[in-house]
């Protein structure tokens, strides 16, 4: 049983590893990545640029999880109304947070 | 208050378009018909295209800018570059996402677009926009936004550019709340303007409520007509350009030692226009051009790539445009006459 059990997971991992990558996961994959990348581009740059880019930096990984979200979970915003109105509220919240896009930020004075 | 006079400053940024629905409705005209299309393709070409090129034009023409905002000049291009690539890469599965991302957020664009610009005529008319009166005229203008959103809703998929796009179907609760706050915050803002007419004894300028009109013309009366609302991203660009050309004559000719005449203005503005025309071409007939090699419908590609111009426009826009931005302050407070006519008068 033990011999059996071994080789159906060798199996299953295999097969696991061998499953191919659909295109919508293809496309998290790159968004993932460029996720990082503007991650490292922050920590890397830290102490050289203004905190406005720091934060410029972290809403364009906001926008690209944004995004990818959309990507993901898109088809319900044609399928269910109450997921539209949530899908739709979102993004909205999205927009007006991208409107302080490397902008300066007010001084509390 | 006006930049040139009331009547070029009033009818560019929303009474030409108030006129045109006016003459919408004399003829009883609402469909799309083939000649219709012409004349949208031509304004398009002519009045589309340079809005999206001037927003490029600004940042990208002097050095200092790109330093002054490296992440919007550098890296947000770069991240566009990729949506487009990874749209053109499946265009069944990301495409359609791009698409709803940027005609979900074009109208709301340009709702923030009649905000900015109510904002500027008002402070050159010295009505102060504090936290409330900014909050009623915000939910006015964005609620026109919501309200066409759900109003023009179609029962079946449209298709944008051979590109599916399912209709969202939105509950019937959505519209009936957010036309009760529309109503509430036009009621507080006429309470505004009113208040402020009697504290100060005289008329607001009637400039100031232009834009909003516009806007409420634009997304409520005249969302029903198809042919009107295929013109309103025509009708926010020719606002866009009037306040784009405006900035660029103060930047150009603002300056201490400029030469400063109704012909030094009309250079500036040939050239300002003949750039914006031509970088307009390249963003969107050049450039899906230039992509013929991929494996992709031609159709496709362009409206991909138009996706990605108009969100990185809407970027760049809120970006160069911040009224509390110094560098974009000052022209916005110019007089064009003036400007033609006394140098050291020029600025307010």
């Amino acid at each position: 049983l033990t011999i059996l059990s071994l080789t159906q997971r060798k199996e299953n991992s295999i097969s696991a590893i061998d499953m191919p990558i659909s295109p919508r996961e293809g496309f998290l994959a790159l968004a993932i990545g460029l996720m990082i990348l503007f991650g490292v581009a922050s920590t890397a740059l830290a102490g050289r640029v203004s905190e406005r880019t720091h934060i410029a930096l972290a809403m364009l990984a906001v926008l690209t999880g944004g995004f990818s979200l959309l990507v993901l979970f898109g088809g319900l915003l044609y399928g269910s109304p109450i997921a539209a109105v949530v899908i739709v509220g979102a993004l909205i919240a999205l927009f007006k947070l991208m409107n302080r896009f490397e902008a300066q930020r007010k001084s509390k004075s | 208050v006006c930049f040139v006079n009331w009547w070029v400053d009033g009818a560019v940024i929303g009474g030409l378009s108030i006129g045109a629905y006016v003459v919408f409705c004399l003829l009883g005209s609402s469909g799309v018909s083939p000649a219709a299309t012409k004349v949208v393709a031509i304004l398009t070409m002519f009045v589309n295209y340079p809005h999206f090129s001037a927003t490029n034009y600004r940042l990208y023409q002097r050095r200092e800018n790109l330093w002054q905002f490296p992440v919007t000049a550098i890296a947000l291009p770069v991240l566009m570059l990729c949506f487009v690539v990874a749209a053109l890469w499946q265009p069944d599965v990301i495409a359609p996402y791009l698409v709803t991302l940027f005609l979900i957020w074009s109208p709301y664009h340009y709702s923030g677009q009649t905000v900015g610009i109510t904002m500027i005529y008002a402070r050159r008319a010295g009505f102060s926009f504090g936290r409330w009166e900014r909050l009623a005229l915000s939910t006015l203008i964005f609620s026109t936004f919501v309200i066409a959103l759900v109003h023009r809703q179609p029962t079946d998929s449209r298709e944008f550019y051979g590109i599916q796009i399912p209709s969202i179907p939105f509950p019937a609760w959505v519209e009936t709340a957010t036309t009760t706050a529309m109503s509430i915050a036009v009621a507080v803002f006429l309470w505004f303007v009113i208040d402020w007419c009697w504290r100060h004894r005289r008329m607001l300028p009637p400039i100031i409520l232009v834009p909003t009109i516009a806007q409420f013309t634009w997304f409520i009366v005249g969302a029903p007509s198809g042919l009107f609302y295929e013109l309103v991203p025509t009708f926010h660009s020719l606002q866009y350009l009037y306040i784009a050309w405006i900035v660029q004559i103060g930047v150009t000719l603002g300056t201490e030692g400029s030469p400063r005449s109704w012909r030094s203005i009309g250079a500036v503005t040939l050239r300002w226009g003949v750039c914006n025309y031509v970088g307009g071409i390249l963003l969107f007939i050049a450039l899906p051009a230039v992509l013929f090699w991929v494996n992709v419908p031609v159709l496709v590609v362009t409206g991909i790539v138009i996706a990605g111009v108009n969100i990185h426009h809407f970027f760049v826009d809120g970006v160069i445009w911040k009224l509390r931005d110094a560098p974009a302050n000052s022209p916005l407070m110019i007089n064009i006459p003036n400007l033609a006519a006394a140098p050291r008068l020029a600025t307010v």
